[in-house]
């Protein structure tokens, strides 16, 4: 491979490409992200290797493309046949013999793979119409679809590199202007603005700088950067390179959670691939500038995110904060100044380059540029990732895109932030998305969870579970956060399960109030915003608790029993079969019966009685 | 048995206090049964007049010769029931308090069984201590005020300057030739994580130039003779061959001194000695290339996890020595992150994801399915060392919750399908 020096010979690369590209008739795209995976891509992909070799079909005219995710994980193993992109969902292994013979060879559409639209009930052939694509603003995330995450010349293809030799024509100042003028602000949760941070660290003194990529995404929920590190390494490397050329650091680090070995894997290829062709190393594209990039795993602990516990566990210690009162951008990781940015920022890099500050500010509302993508899961109907303009509403991201809550439930209220941030009631559903609106809900925009309830979750287990998730990923450094959640958890765990008094919720107030205070780092000073949040908007779910003693959405095992109504049961036995510990008797076609002493409350007989006859008190 | 004493035991409701969580009837009978237990009754509210009257009546009614009063804190009420016990002839020092509130019912408030087996425990160990009591009397003897300090760390320091302030003559034993101890070997203090030479030094200072204050260096405690109130106590002062009415503390003589000695810092402990030579042979390539950069303990440590399924104690030991990083942040580093474990895991590892998506979708009853399933608690390994189940914060695949892996696999799981799964996983196993 020949180390690529000028803007010139990369086009020329690039148009190689598309032209090879375009002779190569049919592309036939198939998700291998961790999603798809799960639900049996890779025996799909193996299915449709064999079948295209089978049948000795030409490899230059039939190409397959193993991608990275599409973000509608939820209706996986996905695959989209092009030219015509024709879009088919829930693929198995036995579909594929068809799909060559119908749809790659005839060219003719399978209606039964087809997406069906939810309500008019119409097939749709092309993934570009489905109402949960059609809908978003795919400019970070789009690409994934089209592009080989271990293949750089895909990358390339598809205009991949191009925004760094222009940004090194730039030059620094010149870079950090135009980050500055898109309004580019960090992704990664606080919402810094990008070329502030930027500006910061090409001022700090000193030779030696870094620049570091944050992909330990340690927000329960949420999965984007996971699927921009495993669908598109390169738009990460890339805005790296350009942001280290604007700082004037050398040497860079992607740190990444070990629990995404494939995210390390792709990471390591495109590392390896970009070095080939000369845009890490010496010298890239003759600017006499020097950079490379190295990778280090995190070892799982949700503090690690907090840039200076991440500097910490990069320097081979423990991931623990230190006072935020020291700047990064002056002594960050090994006291040298560091940019930290989280994935996401990284991506949008190259398109502000490409594309231009002024059309990046177009995008967006007036504080909040461009587009952010959301982990949107929980009680909807299409859950997967999205990526929409920011200022858009919550409920147009849960109704038109989301297709509304799964099973008709009511909706109750939506997560966002991770386990810093609040949830939203229904009454808030038409706040537009930016960083400023959500913090003022007393939520945050966070890296992007998005995390949907609907009637059957109770919000004091919500709070339970965020308290405890924190209490847990505690550093234990200080004793605000370290001693404060454990006991708000300990007043948690006494309201649901029926011990809550009134002074239970002062209790809450006032440990919200000294965590907050004064804990070290973000991570014990936004905690309390869960349990603000949910008794800002669901104080009567908290009064259910404490007053009567019951849990209204049926969740708080403690508060409930199961119990079988005698007018519905028609005596089909399935739930006696199912209880996995022969709690229920009863013979058939007659009315069953719970033994309560026995019952654990699993909720399984509640779940599989297609009668309603199981009643949860 | 028969033995002379006849004890009293008073227990105390304290209202809710204690009867909120020990279940005083089976104490009280529990207690009858002690050897030289007389006489046994329970009370709501002891310190009360009308409680008070019940233990001075009955000390002169069943002639008791020892009181064992199970209730709160001796800080609280001990002297008012001694003066009560001497009032009705008594000896005061032959009344003793079982603490059965602070140390019992408060702590173990939701245990009400341990705490009322807890309670009879003490009261049984305090009826032991009354029946060896004697009978004391006070007596009056002049006293020197003054104290000695052994030892100049900063605990020392610390105390050799309250007293001193507080207005007593304080003697400093140290023996090295420096006050300050250990504490400027730390990196940082809890909780403010100030640096320890900077709490330390004006400490030292003060020390010194405290006129109550008689520092002794180089020397050590000879002998101590005496009690409570007269102690004798001999200091040796080592030879330092100075004199010590001259020298102004100007440190010229140790820049000249030809000989260097060194502060006495233990040496390093070399493990690989004792190191199980299989486990050095199978981690050697992955940590060799690391030797002495500190910096990659985590990379290291991930790589060993990743051979092992848990960080065995001699790979720990090797790490510690190759990357010349002490054993102890080797351990902090180890059981930081929810990666490593430091027991060893079973064959499958079994990962249920308690992350929000996947909680809101019931991860919680997927999580008590596959317990009872495979009949081990999260966090635990199985005896056969066929799986290990442990709790993860977020497995990344949240649009499809609740998930679980099996080893690398992801399943779905809803709490119904998790017998199935788990037959289909052992089918394919064989
Ligand atoms: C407890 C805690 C956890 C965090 N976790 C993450 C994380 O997983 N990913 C991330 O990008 N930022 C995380 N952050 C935010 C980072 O500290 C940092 O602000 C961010 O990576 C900066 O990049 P940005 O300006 O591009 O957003 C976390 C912060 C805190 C306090
Ligand atoms: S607030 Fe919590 S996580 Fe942050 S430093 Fe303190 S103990 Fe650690
Ligand atoms: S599943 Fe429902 S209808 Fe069937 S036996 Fe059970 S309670 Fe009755
Ligand atoms: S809740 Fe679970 S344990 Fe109880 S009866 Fe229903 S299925 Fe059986
Ligand atoms: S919340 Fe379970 S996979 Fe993310």
């Amino acid at each position: 491979m020949k180390k690529i020096k000028t803007l010139e010979e990369l086009k020329k690369l690039a148009a190689e490409l598309r032209k090879k590209a375009k002779t190569s008739r049919k592309t036939i795209s198939i998700c291998n992200g961790t999603g798809c995976l799960a639900l049996g891509a890779a025996a799909v992909t193996k299915a449709m290797k064999s079948e295209i070799k089978k049948r000795k079909l030409d490899v230059s005219v039939v190409a397959i493309t193993e991608t990275g995710c599409h973000g509608f994980c939820e209706r996986g193993p996905l695959m989209v046949i092009r030219p015509r992109n024709i879009f088919y969902h829930n693929v198995k292994p036995e579909d594929v013999p068809e799909i060559v013979e119908t749809t790659v060879i005839k060219g003719r559409v399978i209606d039964r793979l087809l997406y069906e639209h939810p309500h008019t009930k119409e097939k749709i052939t092309k993934a570009d119409d489905v109402p949960f694509y059609k809908l978003q603003t795919r400019l970070v995330f789009g690409s994934n679809e089209h592009i080989d995450p271990t293949n750089i010349d895909d990358y390339i293809r598809i205009g991949g590199y191009s925004a760094l030799p222009k940004a090194l024509k730039m030059g620094p100042p010149g870079i950090i202007e135009n980050v500055s003028k898109a309004g580019l602000r960090g992704r990664g949760g606080g919402g810094f603005p990008t070329g502030r941070k930027w500006q910061g660290a090409a001022r700090a003194d000193g030779d030696i700088k870094y620049v570091i990529c944050n992909a330990d995404e340690g927000d329960p929920g949420a999965y984007m950067d996971r699927s921009i590190s495993e669908g598109n390494p390169h738009s990460v490397i890339e805005g790296m390179i350009i942001g280290a050329y604007a700082i004037g650091a050398n040497r860079g680090y992607i740190y990444v959670r070990q629990e995404y070995p494939l995210a390390v894997e792709n990471y390591s290829k495109a590392i390896r691939a970009a070095r080939k062709y000369g845009f890490l190393g010496k010298n890239i594209f003759k600017s006499g500038f020097d950079f490379d990039i190295e990778i280090s795993r995190g070892g799982g602990a949700f503090v690690a995110g907090e840039s200076s516990a991440l500097f910490a566990s990069i320097e081979g210690r423990a991931a623990v904060p230190r006072p935020k009162h020291i700047h990064a951008t002056d002594k960050g990781l090994w006291d040298k100044p560091t940019v930290l940015n989280n994935v996401e920022t990284w991506a949008n890099i190259p398109i502000i380059i490409n594309k231009g500050a002024d059309w990046f500010a177009s995008i967006g509302t007036e504080k909040s540029k461009g587009t952010k993508i959301f982990s949107l899961v929980g009680k909807v109907n299409n859950t997967g990732l999205v990526e929409v303009p920011m200022g858009v509403t919550l409920r147009e991201i849960i109704y038109d895109i989301g297709g509304g809550i799964k099973n008709g439930k009511k909706f109750k209220g939506v997560q966002t932030g991770g386990p810093s941030g609040g949830v939203i009631p229904e009454k808030l559903l038409d706040l537009p998305v930016d960083f400023d609106s959500l913090s003022d809900a007393g939520s945050m925009m966070g890296s992007g969870g998005m995390i949907v309830f609907d009637e059957d979750n109770c919000m004091v287990d919500i709070a339970k579970y965020f308290t405890g998730f924190l209490k847990d990923e505690s550093c234990g450094q200080c004793t605000p956060c370290r001693e404060g959640l454990a006991q708000m958890f300990e007043v948690l765990n006494d309201i649901t399960e029926g011990r809550g008094t009134e002074k239970h919720l002062e209790m809450l107030e006032e440990l919200c109030w000294g965590i907050a205070e004064t804990s070290l780092c973000q991570l014990g000073a936004s905690a309390p915003n869960p349990v603000l949040s949910t008794l800002r908007y669901f104080k009567d779910e908290y009064e259910a608790h404490i007053k009567e003693k019951r849990c209204p959405a049926g969740v708080c095992k403690s508060l409930v029993t199961y119990e079988i109504d005698a007018e519905k049961c028609t005596g089909c036995t399935i739930c006696a079969r199912k209880c996995p510990v022969g709690a229920i008797s009863g013979e058939a076609k007659k009315p069953h019966n719970i033994d309560t002493s026995k019952c654990t409350k699993c909720g399984i007989c509640y779940d599989v009685c297609k009668f309603d006859a199981v009643v949860r008190k | 048995m028969q033995t002379k004493d006849r004890v009293g035991v008073f227990v105390c409701h304290c209202g809710h206090n204690i009867a909120g969580s020990v279940d005083i009837k089976t104490v009280v009978e529990a207690v009858k049964k002690i050897p030289g237990v007389a006489f046994v009754t329970d009370y709501r509210y002891m310190c009360s007049t009308p409680g008070q009257e019940l233990v001075a009546n009955s000390i002169t009614e069943y002639k008791l010769t020892g009181v064992v009063m199970a209730n709160c804190s001796p800080n609280l009420h001990e002297r008012t029931f001694r003066n009560l016990a001497a009032k009705v002839g008594l000896n005061p020092y032959l009344l003793e308090v079982a603490n059965i509130r602070e140390h019992c019912s408060w702590p173990h408030w939701h245990q009400p069984e341990k705490a009322t087996h807890k309670a009879i425990t003490i009261i049984k160990t305090i009826v032991a201590r009354v029946k060896q009591d004697a009978a004391l009397y006070p007596i009056h003897s002049g006293i020197t005020k003054r104290a000695v300090v052994i030892g100049g760390g900063i605990a020392g320091i610390q105390c050799a300057l309250d007293i001193a302030d507080a207005g007593y003559d304080v003697h400093v034993v140290e023996k090295s030739p420096s006050i300050g101890g250990k504490m400027v070997q730390l990196s940082e203090t809890f909780p403010t994580l100030d640096c320890p030479q900077c709490i330390l030094t004006p400490k030292m200072t003060d020390l010194a130039n405290h006129g109550n204050i008689t520092l002794h260096t180089h020397s050590e405690v000879g002998e101590v003779e005496g009690y409570v109130g007269n102690f004798n106590v001999k200091i040796v002062e080592k030879p330092r061959y100075v004199d010590m009415e001259k020298c102004t503390g100007c440190g010229d003589c140790m820049t000249n001194c030809p000989v260097h000695y060194q502060p006495a810092i233990q040496p390093k402990p070399k493990y690989s000695k004792y190191i199980d030579k299989e486990i050095i042979a199978e981690i050697e390539p992955i940590v060799s290339p690391f030797t002495g950069d500190s910096s990659a303990v985590v990379q290291v440590l991930l790589d060993i996890n990743s051979i092992y399924n848990y960080l065995p104690e001699d790979a720990l030991k090797f790490v510690s020595e190759k990357l010349d990083v002490p054993l102890s942040r080797v351990y902090q580093v180890a059981s930081f992150y929810t990666a490593f474990s430091l027991t060893p895991r079973g064959r499958h590892i079994v990962k249920v994801c308690m992350g929000t998506a996947c909680h809101a979708k019931g991860a919680p009853r997927v999580l008590d399915e596959i317990e009872r399933r495979i009949g081990i608690r999260a966090g635990e390994t199985s005896k056969d060392m066929r799986y290990s189940l442990e709790t993860v914060n977020c497995l990344g695949c949240c649009a499809l919750g609740p998930v679980v892996t099996i080893d690398e696999t992801y399943y779905h799981a809803d709490p119904q399908d998790v017998g199935q799964m788990f037959d289909k996983f052992e089918e394919d196993e064989k």
